[in-house]
């Protein structure tokens, strides 16, 4: 028997072209609290390639009509779904990060939303999931809460790595042996923040290339970002960022279901100076 | 209703009024009383009885003979004589004696007043007054003689008629008339009081008594609010003050005061009004007693500018758990909840001991404690703090009325205590000891151990066994072994489980038999019990705070400062024992942090403070020095050198622990270069030994034991020195206390620290030549020719020393370019741009100026403060406090109070982020010294203890105690004086002024930057008020 706080479905929203993809990091995220898998498709038919795809992995696809934003949200918003994977979307200006329909789910979704990055995705992962990686700033309140409370409902039998990038309210101030007191520092940080991790990587810099780097190096399966939703100057950024460079896909955990100012860059807004 | 405080908390000292308050009348049987005080006196708690009559009046009433510990005090004659009455009888201990000058001022003032009043139409009569007073009758008549007749509601009305007619006023006119007319027959202090029908004009009152009782109590660690005052005429009778309001002194603030009488017009704010007369005083004396015998949890002086309270949020637990550490410097324990949580890091942890491995053996726990529904870390709706005046920790939480209360004790060095209590059935029996491998997790159930079989314990005590009513654990292994006995009783009163735990420690080889060395300290403990345990301790930490007493007046931000400071000194204390050998580790026992190990911060950063402030503990780290000579001889041999190299980093057996090597995020190697080449330690060691002899007076030190780490350390330097085709000297490769540029040649600290090394041994060796009368070596001739050679990058016409040979080729940035210090910028910049930059992480060539400003070039302090502190990131806790004294030092003590405050924070802000490992002693050491150093400008010359205070604005007082060649000192210094009080004859110079302070009577000195004009004021004697 599941337990009911367990991930019960996801679905996987799929397109033509990341469907490959999506498809299969929906799989493997259902896989690791053995929920199940329901896909759908905004259109009025379902593509051949399509209803091939989700026969061979055995998913359940549905057609699903009405405008896809909000469709994809309605359809999310039933109960019997934890979170939703999908692809970042594009629109005329190309990838930058999400298209509008993800940054609308996104923006407004109660549960998690996986994107799918098109660049790193290819045919989606192969190997179950092993490793996760959860940048935190440090400074978000409620983070805490969803880390603990939410994460492990959609993930498990993971190593689940935080990476810390120093801000300048984290930067510390003395370092009598930087690599002794490194060491006190990230545990002292993972007790205010994510007592339930694995470990934490402390680095100097820009938050996306250490998610990049990190990702590289630690082969990380999966980046997991906490976020508010709005447009608050660090979080929004960061998500950003690391939604541009990631070749992973990256699960967004709601902090708040306040829908506030989008929390992702305007399509059209000039870019901060 | 709530219920009075007298009932409801533990005192330990009850001052009450005898006449009135303890016994209904003079003729009235006090038996009840005296079973009572007796009972309490036992229990420890120490009681004062006021009387205004003779002692032996009082003695004759209520017979006590009790038996301690806790004293019996009578105080006769109104304040003016003071007894203590034991098993054997009553014996004086304070007289108030007046001079025949007061004697003949008390006559004249009696005379004139009586004039004063019969002018008006009174007729008054003075009458015997009793020991320093005079007593005048305001109604001589007949009818009044009877003293029951006296005491009606009738007297008050007379005597008004009386003043009214002879239009005199009120009482209080009468009173405040006879005040002013003692004050011109030339009483300075006059006390007058009245009885209604009396006016008494004395010398002293119960203020005088009040503050006794504080005097007494205070060296006893008991004040404020552990005492409990009761009387029973505080408020106004006839327009002037009750007489029992005078024991409401400053001394007792925050004491408990509670009237029993009447009191018609009102108390006074602060007094409890209980009525009830003496059956009142008997009910709140019951209430002490049925508090000691279900064993109740003692209370802490209420006192915030002592009180440590830490954080209660579960995130910084580990950091409450340092904050709350105690210690006696031999042994240390965290300050671990009793119910902790897996994320807890508790340790208990004995100076010097290390393991297989070199690292700091943790000890069983015996904090734990099994409460039903553990809160953890979470503390409902209470708090938890470390009392620095007694060091004990206590905890007071909302749910269940959970209480405890630990100590280290610091005057029985192997013995612990623990006191919990809260409503019946939170308590859960056993869990005594726990294993310190599952600190992170519940604790284990000792009480289900097996019995003792004999059997050595098993690793790191997984074998608690009990033997009879103790339960014994060890860890370690057989050489090393650190074993802890505990025993604990349980108590049931009225709805409450108290619990107290007694435990005992003992090392050295041998698990068994460091067992039964545990159980015997047990034993010693249980014969003192937890209640003279505690008092002792309390006694030891105030015998502790009189010589390093450290206070702090000023603006808002002063009584942090002040709080802050005695913090630093409370952990310096707390250090280091002062018998046999101290290894004092960077974070001492108050985390796992660099594992106890021993790094320069002890030899020149707490060491200066100690040997100021315990000199026999500053002796006792130095023993840990000599006791490693030899492994010091041995390294500085293997390396090709000649003396001895001290280690950058040692433990057990004083080989070098610095990890060599250490592995990244990513298990790439990263090479650790302190232990090879940071070599000033070798000096470090060597200027610690001489500031102790310096400070102490005790020269025989470096005549013996201490000889060696002088001379042995300057042979080290000598053959590491290398010499340049010119002749000059160079140590290249070397690393200053600046660890942002690792591996350099000729670092300036270095150089000028082994020049002076070389210079104060040739001259040790002489002097021992000298008075051995033998030949003259010339190893000292040569040691200063390479003193001279030796070069220190001293640029002359700039007048800073450059740090390190190509330093000042180095790209030219300062701190605020990108960040507010203090701040670790090489992890905001990487190591790499640092390294190729002038930034550095801490004071490195203002160490010379801080450790030897005589050995730096005249008139450089200011120059190299200029040129390197906008250099500094103070990106390593040792550095701020250094700075401070040094700006303080040069005359700029606002600028160095920030950086004060910057050091005094480090750990009760967790500024580094790293307190949960530890608290920083090398902070806490430059804190002392900032304010010694820096702030009062304190040095010893070979022939005056030197004072020079600069003062920031934000201050008005500072104040510290210490001693200085055997001599206690107290400095107590303001923007106009210094008050100096020293408790023997000692030399001094203060702010230039030359100053032969005889001993005793404090000394008042102006200070000529206060006022120009006061540099030829006197000094003066400060009256002992």
């Amino acid at each position: 028997m599941n337990e009911p706080d367990l991930l019960q479905r996801v679905l996987a929203a799929l397109e033509p072209h990341a469907a490959a993809a999506v498809l299969r990091v929906a799989t493997r995220l259902a896989e690791m609290t053995a929920a199940g898998v329901e896909a759908v498709h905004v259109g009025r038919s379902l593509p051949a390639a399509l209803v091939e795809l989700a026969d061979r992995a055995q998913v359940e696809l549905r057609a699903i009509a009405g405008p896809a934003d909000r469709a994809l949200l309605a359809e999310l918003e039933r109960p019997e779904f934890n979170a939703i994977v999908m692809g970042p979307g594009s629109d005329r200006h190309g990838y930058r990060p999400l298209g509008p329909t993800t940054r609308y789910v996104a923006e407004r979704s109660t549960k998690p939303v996986v994107v799918v990055p098109v660049t790193g995705g290819g045919e989606g992962p192969e190997r179950p999931f092993r490793r996760l990686l959860v940048p935190l700033e440090g400074s978000e309140p409620s983070s805490r809460t969803v880390l603990e409370t939410l994460l492990p409902r959609l993930v498990a039998g993971v190593e689940v790595e935080v990476l810390h990038v120093f801000t300048q309210e984290t930067q510390p101030r003395m370092l009598d042996d930087p690599v002794r007191d490194l060491e006190t520092l990230g545990r002292e940080f993972l007790a205010k923040h994510f007592p339930s991790a694995s470990g934490i990587v402390l680095r100097s810099g820009v938050v996306a290339d250490a998610v990049r780097e990190h990702c590289d190096e630690r082969g990380a399966d999966m980046v997991v970002l906490s976020w508010s939703q709005h447009r608050t100057e660090g979080s929004a950024r960061v998500v950003h960022d690391v939604l541009r460079s990631a070749a992973v896909p990256v699960m967004l955990l709601p902090v708040a279901r306040d829908l506030g100012p989008t929390a992702l860059p305007e399509r059209q807004a000039p870019a901060a100076p | 209703m709530t219920t009075p405080k007298a009932l409801e908390e533990t005192f330990e000292a009850v001052l009450f009024d005898w006449r009135g308050t303890a016994v209904p009348d003079l003729a009235a049987d006090a038996g009840s009383v005296r079973r009572r005080l007796e009972a309490l006196s036992r229990h420890g708690v120490h009681l004062f009885a006021v009387s205004e009559t003779p002692v032996a009046d009082v003695d004759a009433q209520l017979q006590a003979r009790p038996s301690g510990p806790g004293g019996l005090y009578v105080c006769a004659n109104q304040g003016s004589e003071v007894y203590r009455i034991t098993r054997r009888g009553v014996v004086l201990v304070h007289r108030r004696v007046a001079t025949p000058e007061e004697d003949e001022a008390l006559d004249r003032a009696a005379a004139l007043v009586v004039a004063e009043l019969g002018a008006k139409g009174l007729a008054a009569r003075a009458v015997d007054g009793g020991v320093n007073r005079r007593r005048i009758d305001l109604i001589p008549g007949l009818q009044w003689a009877d003293p029951k007749v006296a005491e009606t509601a009738a007297l008050p009305t007379a005597l008004q008629k009386r003043l009214a007619a002879a239009d005199v006023g009120t009482l209080a006119d009468v009173v405040e008339l006879a005040r002013l007319v003692a004050r011109r027959a030339g009483l300075a202090d006059p006390r007058v009081s009245s009885d209604v029908r009396h006016l008494e004009i004395g010398l002293t009152d119960k203020a005088d008594f009040a503050r006794f009782a504080a005097s007494v109590l205070a060296d006893q660690g008991v004040t404020g609010s552990l005492v409990l005052v009761v009387g029973d005429s505080f408020g106004p009778v006839g327009g002037i003050s009750g007489s029992d309001s005078a024991m409401m002194v400053e001394e007792l603030a925050r004491a408990a005061v509670v009237s029993v009488g009447e009191e018609p017009e009102g108390a006074p704010e602060g007094v409890e009004r209980l009525g009830g007369g003496p059956p009142r005083l008997l009910e709140i004396l019951d209430a002490q007693l049925a508090r000691r015998a279900a064993g109740r949890v003692p209370q802490v002086d209420a006192d915030a500018s002592w009180l440590v309270v830490l954080p209660p949020e579960p995130s910084k637990e580990r950091v409450a758990e340092a904050l709350g550490s105690l210690g006696n410097g031999r042994a240390g324990v965290r300050g671990s909840v009793e119910d902790r949580g897996p994320g807890a890091s508790p340790l208990f942890a004995v100076a010097g001991l290390y393991d297989d491995q070199d690292r700091l053996l943790h000890g069983p726990i015996w904090t734990d404690v099994a409460i039903a529904a553990a809160r953890g870390a979470r503390v409902a709706g209470g708090s938890r703090a470390v009392d620095l005046r007694t060091g004990v920790l206590v905890r007071v939480d909302g749910v269940d009325g959970l209480r405890s209360l630990r100590f280290v004790s610091s005057a029985h060095p192997h013995a612990m205590a623990l006191r919990v209590e809260a409503a019946s059935g939170s308590l859960e029996p056993g869990h005594l000891l726990a294993d310190p491998a599952d600190a992170g997790s519940a604790p284990a159930d000792a009480s289900s151990a097996p019995a003792d079989t004999g059997s050595t314990a098993g690793d790191a005590g997984k074998a608690a066994r009990r033997r009879g009513a103790t339960v014994v654990a060890s860890t370690g292994t057989g050489s090393t072994r650190l074993a802890v006995a505990a025993t604990e009783r349980r108590r049931e009163h009225g709805g409450r489980t108290t619990l107290e735990r007694l435990c005992a420690w003992s090392a050295g080889p041998g698990g068994p038999e460091a067992e039964r060395r545990a159980a015997r300290q047990l034993a010693r403990a249980r014969a003192v019990g937890f209640d003279a345990l505690l008092a002792a301790h309390r006694r030891e930490w105030a015998r502790r705070w009189r010589t390093a007493a450290v206070a702090i007046s000023g603006d808002a931000e002063a009584a942090r400062d002040e709080l802050a400071a005695r913090f630093a000194v409370f952990h310096l204390l707390s250090a280091a024992s002062s018998a046999g050998e101290a290894a004092v580790g960077a974070r001492g026992l108050t985390g796992g942090a660099y594992e106890g190990h021993v790094f320069w911060d002890a030899d020149v950063f707490v060491l200066p403070a100690l040997v100021a402030l315990r000199p026999r503990a500053a002796r006792a780290m130095l023993e840990y020095r000599v006791r490693r000579l030899g492994a010091a001889r041995a390294r500085a041999k293997a390396l090709g050198h000649a003396g001895a190299r001290f280690p950058w980093e040692s433990a057990r057996d004083g080989r070098d622990v610095t990890p060599r090597l250490v592995h990244g995020a990513h298990g790439e190697p990263i090479p650790i270069l302190t232990g090879t080449h940071e070599e000033h330690i070798v000096a470090d060691v060597a200027w610690a030994a001489t500031r102790y002899a310096d400070w102490s007076g005790d020269s025989a030190f470096l005549d013996g034991p201490g000889r060696d780490l002088v001379v042995e350390t300057a042979r080290y330097w000598a053959s590491r020195v290398r010499l340049d085709r010119s002749g000059r000297g160079h140590l290249y490769g070397v690393m200053g206390p600046d660890e942002y540029h690792e591996v350099v040649d000729d670092n300036a600290y270095t150089n000028v620290m082994a020049r002076w090394n070389l210079e104060r041994a040739a001259a040790l060796l002489e002097r021992g030549e000298r008075s051995a009368q033998g030949p003259r070596s010339d190893e000292a001739e040569t040691w200063r020719d390479l003193a001279f050679r030796l070069v220190d990058g001293f640029v002359a016409e700039r007048g800073i020393y450059e740090q390190f040979a190509g330093y000042f080729g180095l790209e030219p940035l300062v701190v605020s370019d990108f960040a507010h210090p203090p701040i670790a910028i090489d992890v905001l910049l990487g190591p790499e741009r640092v390294a190729g930059s002038q930034l550095i992480k801490q004071a490195d060539v203002l160490m010379i100026h801080h450790l030897v400003p005589t050995a730096a070039a005249p008139g450089s302090l200011e120059p190299c403060i200029d040129f390197y502190e906008p250099r500094t990131a103070h990106g390593s806790s040792l550095s701020p406090a250094v700075s401070a004294a040094l700006l303080a030092r040069a005359g700029r003590p606002d600028d160095a109070l920030e950086l004060f405050r910057s050091a005094a924070r480090i750990d009760l802000d967790d500024v580094t982020g790293t307190t949960a490992g530890g608290l920083h002693l090398a902070a806490m050491g430059g804190v002392w010294q900032a304010l010694a150093f820096g702030f009062l400008g304190v040095r010893v010359e070979p022939d005056a203890l030197v004072v020079d205070p600069h003062l920031p604005a934000a201050w008005q007082e500072l104040a510290l105690g210490l001693r200085v060649r055997g001599v206690r000192v107290e400095l107590r210094a303001s923007h106009e004086d210094v008050v100096v009080q020293c408790a023997a004859p000692l030399r001094l110079v203060v702010a230039g002024t030359e100053v032969e302070h005889p001993g005793g009577t404090p000394l008042v000195v102006p200070t000529m930057r206060a006022a120009p004009g006061a540099a030829a004021a006197a000094v003066t004697e400060r009256s002992p008020s």
